[in-house]
């Protein structure tokens, strides 16, 4: 999170920037192919009402849909610990129902669910709670087992054990996960304005594509980025101030996941 | 109750008897102990060695209630074994320690797992880890102490409750030979102080006979007691005591037990192995 960290990158897109700047001048690329940075930010700054309207619509249903699948993936996830009949019954199918893509389900889902905040929040929600359920299983598993021997010589019982020594345990697991499923919820809203919607970042960007306004468009799938990327650090900046013992010791062996 | 009678005695703290333990595998039912007897006598330090495999981890499992014998019964202060053991403290090779609490903090959880509070136990922490060494390093997380350091930690969180029983299973398993020098000269001192029943689960002969009063030497799987040695040499032992004539008799006792089953094989004894 440094400056260290963040300085590279950004210099990696100015540069970038720069080169499509001239390289459209150069080429004379009509602006409804490709316009160039200083046309999509214009467009930004001149759309920004519309623009900013839309993002708080996406970014609501992302965030419902996140919740919803946090709320339900973690529990899910503590019961087929806990369970060996649900890991048995359960876990295969869950893990056999990632082949199912989830887009393919989304038009059924609008169908069902209706027009609305509710079907793009559901698809956000389908997308994204198997990673956490994955991650918190693998978390929740990662304790040795010669310090569940611990625990249990030391007369604590499942509640205790789970409390002190599993979850905190399953922490770095956990949000790996939710990081996975962040970014994966907007892909779902996203997904679920394209089939159906009057509003949202996705509906703005066919919308824009539909009048061959690409300079809109551009300033969409940037704010949409923006949006992904602020999510992704806010998950991100709660795990570093939650977790601190392993952040620092993450540190070491991967320069950040930004 | 003549196990009560035994404790009053000095004798026969744990009791080992006729103890089979199979485990199943997609390869048929494994034999790791076969019907194993033996006592640890109270305020003794017991060593158990053999090769790898030889169910002396299980050993210490079932001593701990952590598991339950195929047959056969375990009592630990008079008392048969039949849930987990909570008068006792266990250090394994792995030091196991939670990464996100201190060094002091790792010990005490021990008393906050027993539902006490740790604050009172805070004194006795800290006067634990300066006996190990470890003073200026009790806010110091696991990733920042080294090996040796963090296995210190975990004797500590066995010791912090006063348990009349310790059990180690191959405790300085992962540590480099000097730290494991230091760490054997740490164990005697810190068992010396308590009193304590100790049992010590080893593949190390000279760990074993420079810390034991008597070693039993198992044999290859199935585990079977092989041979129970009385270990003679003066306590307090200083590192020297390896030079020691009686020191080098009671390795290579255990040593020749070892050949004995070919857990370990001479170089002059390969060639004449290999004529049919």
């Amino acid at each position: 999170m440094s400056q260290g960290t963040w300085g590279p990158p950004a210099l990696t897109l100015v540069a970038v920037a720069v080169l499509w700047e001239l390289a459209v001048d150069l080429f004379r690329i009509p602006e409804y192919l490709l316009p160039p940075p200083s046309g999509i930010a214009a467009a930004m700054g001149a759309d920004w009402r519309y623009l900013l309207l839309h993002t708080w619509v996406t970014t609501k249903e992302v965030l419902l849909g996140f919740a919803l699948a946090v709320a339900v993936g973690i529990p899910t996830a503590m019961a087929i610990v806990y369970s060996k009949h649900l890991e048995r019954a359960l876990y295969p199918l869950l893990v056999a129902s990632q082949s199912v893509p989830k887009i393919a389900i989304a038009p059924l889902l609008i169908f069902w669910a209706g027009i609305g905040t509710l079907p793009k929040v559901l698809v956000a929600f389908l997308i994204s709670f198997f990673p956490i359920i994955i991650d918190t299983v693998a978390g929740l598993r990662s304790v040795e087992p010669e310090m569940l021997h611990l625990a249990r010589s030391m007369g604590a019982g499942e509640v205790k054990i789970f409390l002190k020594i599993r979850f905190p345990t399953a922490l770095p697991n956990l949000f790996a996960g939710l990081k996975v499923a962040v970014t994966l919820a907007v892909v779902g809203a996203i997904v679920g304005e394209f089939i159906q919607a009057d509003q949202g970042l996705g509906y703005a960007l066919l919308q824009a594509n539909a009048v061959l306004n690409t300079k809109l468009g551009f300033a969409a799938i940037i704010v949409l980025a923006a949006v992904g990327i602020a999510l992704f650090v806010i998950v991100d900046v709660i795990e570093r101030r939650l977790i601190p013992w392993h952040a620092s010791r993450r540190s070491d062996l991967a320069a950040g996941t930004l | 109750m003549p196990a009560i009678l035994g404790m009053l005695s000095g004798e026969k703290f744990v009791e080992v008897s006729d103890v089979v333990r199979v485990f199943p595998t997609p390869e048929g039912p494994v034999r790791a102990l076969d019907g194993v007897s033996f006592d640890v006598r109270e305020g003794e330090f017991l060593s158990i060695v053999g090769p790898s495999g030889c169910g002396k981890s299980t050993l210490a499992m079932l001593i701990a209630g952590l598991m339950r014998p195929t047959s056969g019964v375990l009592a630990v202060a008079g008392r048969t074994v039949d849930r987990p053991q909570t008068s006792l403290g266990i250090v394994f090779q792995n030091p196991v320690l939670l990464a996100w609490r201190s060094a002091l903090d790792n010990v005490l959880l021990q008393v906050e797992m027993r539902g006490q509070d740790p604050r009172r136990h805070r004194e006795r922490a800290l006067e634990l880890l300066n006996s190990v060494g470890l003073e200026g390093f009790e806010r110091r997380l696991p990733h920042e102490l080294s090996g040796g350091m963090k296995q210190r930690v975990a004797i500590c969180r066995a010791l912090i409750h006063d348990p009349p029983l310790l059990l180690m299973d191959e405790p300085f398993g992962a540590l480099d030979a000097l730290t494991r020098d230091q760490m054997t000269l740490d164990i005697q001192s810190i068992c010396a102080r308590g009193g304590k029943t100790v049992l010590f689960i080893t593949h190390s002969i000279t760990e074993a006979v420079f810390l034991s009063d008597r070693i039993i030497v198992m044999t290859p799987r199935p585990g079977r007691v092989d041979t129970i040695l009385d270990v003679k040499l003066p306590r307090p032992r200083r590192l020297a005591v390896r030079d020691d004539l009686q020191f080098a008799a009671h390795a290579r006792e255990i040593r020749d037990r070892f050949m004995a089953h070919g857990v370990l094989r001479d170089i002059d004894a390969t060639p004449r192995e290999r004529v049919p």
